[in-house]
């Protein structure tokens, strides 16, 4: 177990390649990322849909099946550990209890015809070998950690008598049952209510924070990244875009695509009757365009963005751009 | 006459029957004592949270639930007592654009059968007039002429929810339903159509109504909007004054928890508790009591009277309105002492 030191790395991946052959052609949903999460950090992976965020995800946690998906990767490292090594049976010993999911939907992802109680005492039942009264007693205090009102009466309610809210908790309690060293969340609150949805962030929030848990939250929503992560990584067409500390990403974003997402954004505070907007649409992950994939929408694109792919390029401390003009950077901005 | 569609005490329940037959039936109020008049010529918002029966009021404006009770005034004529050739002509002026792109195109009907249907339908069957009128509105919507023999799968969720907005306008209609139209695309497709909707009204002189969960779309594009809670309107009126100052609780609550990207204003917000209950014999009193933050003893029992506060202000809360002076029980203006914490359904 690690000693919880403040900058040791839970997730080391390096050039992570994902391709799916189809009649069409290859789809290479990831080209190419690096991600590093450390000890109690929450780091989010924002982009649109095709970006290939969810596949980046899945690919860490090893769910991707091979076939179809061609993964090709230099390091994957978890906690120390090479997970390229590991057999499936010892990835299914990591799975739920050193790393966890939490899937969008939770009505899905959910057994309909298991009460939750039980599904979340498989866990323990799993994974420490508990006995059922003890992985229920385990179960209910969870429940009730997570904010579930009746824990124990809840616990024998079926998916479908619970509301989403409550629903998605429960895959929080699931998620968090043995206190895991990284969580990852795939659009956690996409499906709920805006109300519901603040009340599920702040426990997300606050249950990592209690059990030093490293987050990783996959999501489309920039407003829920700002009051959420640490680190930010930018998505776009199976590259990161940017990286950087949540508070430089959006006081000062870099990259066209990031600015032209968070003006995209509709405040409180805009003007009325009129929406900013990007041009164009995300291109087709089997015909990307030549160069910089947000060429054809970046109103700064010259021609040699329309050539040459742009490197990450460091930006200041923690912070990385993919762009050869890079915006709001002082009055040298070109590189 | 500036108002295009009104409803007035318009109440939709729907019947559910218990396991067994001869257990109790409850019923479901999907929308209950509804008023509103829709002016001609603008935007209006229905903002609430899923199940608060924003889609069912928005089918029953369009005739396709009829209600339990009330009526629905299209230009002043009661739409469910029609007779039936009148009605469907009076329903070409309302059309409707749906929130789920692909669900919502027939996948094996090519873009130019998609968008012509409605003319089919009229008795329109002239190809050739047809073909250039699909050419026109694809066109309208930002697509081309050529894309006429493709199917929905070879477009992108923006460029279906184009293919279903052109359908919606081919037969000219004054009054269109766009129901959620954003909330299935990609955050960079949403400004693109908004602004696509927006250059239609000016062009086409159309009437909106824009349902949406989301706040901040709502005071960006509506000149007036309802705000809804379980079947009933809690607030309605002009979008400016509401934004201004939200009167009831739940929109106080609903815009507070509106998440804001602007970093440097992030600030802890009061979260609302538990869920929205079951509209299947909603609470007595005030739907909104149990979540309320500010809720009095009264509350629970008494239900609120819609009033207008302002001019085209309308606010349905105690708080704001005050309860009746005779026949109060004790303490009824005094805070609710609730437990920590809210059963949700």
């Amino acid at each position: 177990m690690g000693e919880g030191r403040v900058m040791e790395q839970v997730l080391k991946l390096r050039n992570l390649k994902v391709v799916f052959p189809t009649d069409y052609g290859l789809i290479r949903a990831v080209e190419g990322v690096d991600l590093d999460i450390y000890h109690r950090e929450c780091v989010a992976l924002v982009g649109e849909s095709g970006s290939g965020k969810s596949v980046t995800s899945q690919a860490v946690m090893r769910l991707l099946d091979s076939p179809p998906a061609l993964i090709r990767v230099d390091t994957l490292e978890f906690a120390g550990q090479d997970l390229t090594q590991l057999t499936e049976q010892q990835m299914q010993e990591i799975r739920g209890k050193e790393m966890a999911m939490i899937f969008q939907d939770a009505m899905t992802s959910l057994n309909p015809v298991m009460t939750v109680g039980k599904q979340i005492d498989e866990v323990y039942r799993r994974h420490y070998g508990d006995s059922k009264q003890a992985a229920r007693e385990k179960t209910v205090k969870n429940l009730e950690l997570i904010g579930i009102p009746e824990p124990k009466e809840r616990a024998n309610a079926f998916p479908h008598q619970l509301s989403g809210g409550m629903r998605q908790r429960v895959l929080l309690a699931m998620a968090f049952a043995c206190m895991p060293k990284l969580i990852i969340a795939d659009e956690p609150t996409t499906a709920l209510d805006v109300t519901i949805q603040a009340q599920v962030l702040k426990t997300l929030r606050g249950m990592q924070r209690g059990c030093g848990t490293s987050l990783l939250l996959v999501t489309h929503d920039l407003s829920v990244v700002a009051s959420t992560a640490d680190r930010v990584y930018v998505m776009y067409a199976g590259k990161i875009v940017e990286k950087a500390p949540v508070k430089d990403l959006f006081t000062a974003p870099h990259h066209p695509y990031t600015v032209g997402l968070m003006a995209a954004v509709p405040r409180l505070s805009d003007e009325k009757k009129k929406f900013t907007q990007i041009p164009g649409t995300v291109p087709s992950p089997i015909d990307k365009p030549s160069g910089c994939y947000f060429h054809p929408r970046c109103t700064y694109a010259t021609e040699r963005c329309r050539r040459e792919m742009p490197r990450l390029t460091p930006m200041g401390p923690d912070r990385e751009v993919r762009c050869f003009h890079p915006l709001s950077v002082g009055r040298n901005g070109h590189d | 006459m500036t108002e295009l569609m009104t409803l007035q005490n318009v109440s939709v329940h729907f019947p559910v029957r218990g396991a067994l037959p001869f257990l109790k039936k409850g019923e479901i109020q999907a929308v209950s004592n509804v008023s509103l008049s829709i002016h001609r010529g603008e935007i209006f918002g229905i903002v609430g949270e899923s199940g608060c029966g924003k889609t069912t009021l928005a089918s029953t404006m369009v005739g396709m639930i009829k209600p339990t009770a009330g009526q629905v005034l299209f230009e002043g004529v009661d739409l469910n007592s029609l007779p039936r050739d009148e009605f469907k002509k009076t329903r070409r002026r309302m059309q409707m654009i749906f929130q789920d792109p692909f669900s919502s195109l027939n996948p094996r009907f090519n873009v130019y059968q998609i968008v012509s249907e409605p003319m089919f339908i009229r008795g329109e069957d002239d190809e050739e007039t047809m073909k250039a009128r699909v050419a026109e509105l694809l066109e309208m919507v930002g697509l081309s002429a050529g894309d006429m023999y493709r199917y929905p799968s070879d477009f992108s969720g923006g460029q279906r929810q184009r293919i279903g907005i052109a359908r919606a306008i081919s037969l000219n209609p004054s009054f269109l339903v766009c129901d959620e139209p954003v909330s299935a695309l990609d955050v960079s497709i949403h400004a693109q159509i908004l602004n696509l909707l927006l250059e239609l009204q000016e062009k086409l002189n159309l009437t909106y109504v824009f349902i949406s969960h989301n706040l901040a779309d709502v005071k960006k594009l509506c000149d007036r909007l309802a705000v809804m809670y379980l079947g009933k309107i809690m607030e309605s009126g002009d979008s400016d004054k509401i934004f201004a100052q939200p009167l009831h609780p739940y929109t106080q609550a609903l815009m507070a928890a509106v998440l804001d990207i602007n970093f440097s204003e992030q600030k802890e917000t009061e979260i609302l508790p538990g869920d929205t209950p079951s509209p299947i014999n909603p609470p007595p009193g005030c739907r909104f009591w149990q979540r309320c933050p500010k809720a009095m003893r009264g509350c629970k029992a008494i239900p609120p009277e819609y009033v207008e506060v302002e001019q085209d202000h309308f606010v349905a809360c105690r708080l704001v309105n005050g309860f009746p002076d005779q026949d109060m029980p004790e303490g009824y203006d005094q805070p609710l002492v609730r437990l920590k914490t809210v059963r949700g359904r």
